[in-house]
């Protein structure tokens, strides 16, 4: 990609000298970037539990009433957002007493490897649709339904999975198939549309997400997707045929599916379209420069609209790998709210800077904090969206390299920052 | 626009590619328009019974403030849409064949209004389905001229920063974010004016931080935007939960209160509508004016376009590019803020997610308006009486799934995106940055 573009012939070689380890550490790279935007992220995120949490406000309201009152204060906040933290690190990745507890008696390996199971299984779709929505804005087009196509995809795959009887090896990929076509049509309207009509994708995506929410509260309502004999919004179960059965096998307690095996595989497929096909390389210079794109006689058109159908199509894919490895049904909250993966994908792709391994990376860190988010919920009642409160921080610097670079004085960064931009109303 | 547009190359190209682009996209319009009617004259038309009828009825649904009785009109619900189809048929059938370069969409608007009048007549048809056997005109005009105002609101906002460059897509969070506060102080003061100094606070600092990312560090504009709507949306949500559910005397959700004006507030179904309204609507009608008057009638506005149109000549001129961008963002915000508490002040009580993407509603109202206030006023009408009654005909028991008509304002809007408009010109430095220097 462009980072390994940099001119490194042998003539130049030479008479630079090699950047020692300090410095490549401490000028803003893009990995340090992210690292500092994510500190920056858990900072604000304390900002915002210090400045709501109605215990922390009494201990500082009472600052003067007491010799220590503000010593005090400071000791509330620091326990209450701490712990807030520490319920996020040991809900999502591991809980050091109970992992040292089965450590030590063998026993108990469900309930420490639990959190990490649970955040692979979070992680699983988050990687496949950010993927999609990465490999769209490397092309410069900005998918913002992916919410909207995952849920499509979940009803097509469900529909497959629930309406027809076969065996494995044949429903499974038959419904991961119906996923990724839900997706797929999904994601065509709007490629199509900004291909033909030239309406903003934005606007347009936005605007089909609020499209789907109504057809999926229509399925799940309506006679033959709905569960038989229910009046609630709930669709039929999807036969065990179709289902992302546990990676450890069901008796494990672990919830971690063959869906991971999925997101591998589109992991592969994406690294092979972006840095190996001739098509992911269309992509890439039609997201670098348009009209450099058009002159060199690459149909614009076209790439429009396969960009959309891929990353359409995978926002489905993984709508259906989270209905097939979670609930095997749908109901009517199905990725809305604290769920809209595909919203959590528009950051996790900022985050990745676009690439599929650290979108792998970044989906891991966000499934993290949501798990977590959901432990600290349970255990401080700090309300789980400041996991998106967080996410959105990070994006905001992640997206703005040059803000971390200000705060933490870095120095200048050898290779060219994330500039991602996309084009205005017109085109 | 006018000064800066000549001396530039590209957008005389631009200018040239108009016609062509508008003469291909009108009998696609026209096209539309037919097909609207056939439907409207077939399904809704010819597909009621001979001899039924429906009733507009005037009187507003508080009768205390309207002293006055307008009486109801009754009317065959069969023939009037058969003969409002073949209307509709004839103005598509009109376009087709005149090719008219001025006021299609015009024309489209008043085909769309008549659509909805003759699917409120098939709905509310006599022996018919529904338990409801009349319209009340006053009571859905009024109902939906709540709508109508986030969308001003809305558009306004995305007007002042995109005239000078930048894409607010953050409207909707700035709604947030104002309906919250709004919530907050008119719960705790019960003094709306506060809530609404409250609410512009709010969606101008989110206007500043918008700026502040994308002016001061070129951050991309539409990124920012986003991340806002997603942080805020999370942030309300959270607040909510931290704040509002175990203190809810912050969250009383009392609705502002309708200041008639004298003697005016008493004509008919105009009357309530216009007169009989909260003091957000009147400050929406003057801010209408306003935002007109201060964009193209002053020196300001013409600056402000300049920037938004090329701000590099602007910069030629002596115009401080950044600064105009700064304080246009930071209004922008501030009146989006407003359109918030205003949405609150008619909803009541603030809910997480409630405002359902009205702010980007607004912004396809502005697009659909041509980046101009009058025209997105007209935009919003029409978006907002589709908003409303696709929630209102419920009531009708309409034979189409209640969700099937949530989808119909936001396929309009990917309609009205798509083009249905011709060739939309933003504002041409529109969503780019500027580098100064």
């Amino acid at each position: 990609m462009s980072n390994d573009v940099v001119i490194t012939t042998d003539a130049i070689e030479p008479t630079e000298i090699k950047p020692s380890l300090w410095t490549r550490y401490s000028s803003a790279n893009p990995l340090m970037v992210a690292a500092l935007a994510l500190v920056l992220g858990l900072v604000f995120g304390a900002i915002v539990i210090a400045t709501t949490t109605p215990v922390v406000l009494d201990a500082w309201r009472g600052m003067f009433d007491h010799w220590n009152g503000i010593p005090h204060a400071v000791f509330v906040t620091w326990n209450n957002v701490s712990a807030a933290y520490r319920d996020i690190f040991t809900g999502s990745i591991v809980d050091p007493q109970t992992f040292w507890h089965s450590l030590t008696t063998g026993k108990g390996w469900t309930a420490s490897l639990t959190p990490l199971s649970e955040t692979l299984t979070y992680a699983t779709p988050l990687i496949i649709v950010s993927i999609g929505v990465g490999i769209s804005f490397q092309t410069g087009l900005f998918n913002i339904g992916a919410n909207g196509q995952a849920v499509v995809g979940g009803i097509g795959g469900a529909l497959v999975g629930s309406m027809i009887k076969m065996p494995t090896f044949i429903h499974l990929p038959l419904a991961l198939v119906g996923g990724i076509v839900g997706g797929m049509v999904c994601g065509a309207v709007p490629g199509v549309l900004k291909a033909y009509t030239g309406a903003h994708e934005v606007i347009v995506t936005l605007m089909f997400n609020y499209v789907t929410y109504a057809f999926l509260l229509y399925m799940v309502l309506s006679t033959p997707f709905q569960q038989p004999g229910q009046s609630n919004d709930i669709s039929r179960t999807i036969y065990p045929t179709a289902v992302l059965s546990p990676l450890f096998g069901s008796s494990s307690g672990l919830r971690v599916s063959f869906g991971i095996l999925v997101a591998v595989a589109v992991v592969i497929f994406a690294w092979w379209l972006l840095d190996r096909s001739s098509l992911g390389f269309d992509f890439r210079v039609t997201g670098a420069n348009p009209l450099a794109a058009r002159a060199s006689g690459i149909n614009a058109k076209m790439v429009v609209i396969v960009v959309f159908l891929i990353s359409g199509g995978l926002a489905g894919l993984a709508g259906y790998v989270q209905v097939a490895s979670t609930t095997h049904y749908i109901d009517g909250g199905f990725l809305i709210g604290d769920a809209g993966i595909g919203f959590t994908a528009i950051t996790i792709a900022l985050l990745g800077r676009n690439r599929p391994m650290g979108t792998v990376w970044a989906a891991i860190l966000f499934a993290a904090l949501g798990v977590g988010g959901r432990n600290m919920q349970a255990l401080t009642s700090i309300p789980l969206d400041l996991a998106t409160v967080i996410q959105s921080a990070i994006v905001l610097f992640v997206a703005t390299p040059v803000l971390v670079k200000e705060i933490f004085r870095l120095k200048k960064a050898p290779t060219s920052l994330l500039t991602l931009s996309t084009t205005g109303w017109g085109s | 626009m006018g000064i800066v547009s000549t001396l530039l190359t590209p957008n005389e190209e631009l200018t040239l590619k108009v016609p062509i682009a508008r003469n291909r996209r009108t009998p696609v319009i026209g096209a539309i328009i037919v097909a609207i009617g056939l439907f409207s004259l077939f399904v809704f038309g010819l597909g009621t019974h001979a001899g039924s009828h429906s009733q507009l009825t005037f009187d507003p649904l508080n009768t205390t403030n309207a002293p006055w009785h307008a009486g109801t009109l009754t009317f065959d619900a069969h023939w009037t849409n058969i003969s409002l189809g073949i209307v509709m048929i004839l103005i598509g059938v009109e376009v087709l064949w005149r090719r008219p370069r001025r006021f299609v969409m015009g024309r489209f608007g008043i085909v769309s209004l008549l659509f909805l009048f003759t699917l409120l007549v098939w709905a509310s048809r006599g022996p018919g389905p529904s338990p409801i056997n009349f319209i009340n005109v006053t009571s859905l005009l009024v109902g939906a001229s709540a709508t109508v105002m986030v969308l001003v609101f809305g558009s306004l906002s995305g007007i002042m920063c995109e005239r000078a460059g930048v894409v607010n897509i953050a409207i909707e969070g700035q709604l947030i974010a104002g309906a919250f506060l709004g919530s907050v102080i008119a719960s705790t003061t019960n003094n709306f004016f506060y809530a609404a100094v409250g609410g512009a606070a709010a969606g101008a600092a989110i206007g500043w931080v918008l700026a502040f990312f994308s002016l001061r560090y070129q951050t991309d504009q539409i990124i920012v935007g986003i991340v806002l709507v997603t942080m805020l949306s999370g942030l309300s949500s959270y607040l909510n939960l931290q704040v509002l559910t175990p203190y809810p005397n912050f969250n009383i959700g009392n609705t502002a209160p309708n200041l008639p004006i004298p003697l005016l507030y008493k004509i008919p179904i105009i009357g309530p509508v216009m007169f009989n309204q909260s003091g957000f609507w009147y400050a929406m009608i003057v801010l209408i004016f306003v935002v007109s008057f201060a964009l193209f009638k002053t020196q300001y506005g013409l600056h402000v376009r300049a920037v938004g149109e090329h701000p590099r000549a602007a910069a030629t001129v002596g115009i401080h590019v950044i600064r105009v961008r700064y304080i246009n963002v930071v209004l922008g915000g501030a009146i989006a803020g407003l359109g918030g508490v205003a949405f609150m002040a008619t909803q009541g009580q603030f809910q997480v997610g409630y405002t359902s993407g009205l702010g980007y509603i607004a912004l396809a109202a502005m697009i659909f308006g041509k980046w101009r206030p009058s025209g997105s006023l007209v935009a919003s009408i029409i978006f907002g009486l589709t908003v409303y009654l696709s929630y209102e005909l419920v009531t009708y028991q309409v034979p189409v799934s209640l969700y099937v008509l949530q989808m119909i304002p936001y396929l309009i809007t990917i309609a009205v995106v798509a083009g249905l408009i011709g060739r939309v010109r933003p504002p041409a430095a529109d969503g780019q940055p500027y580098v100064p220097g």
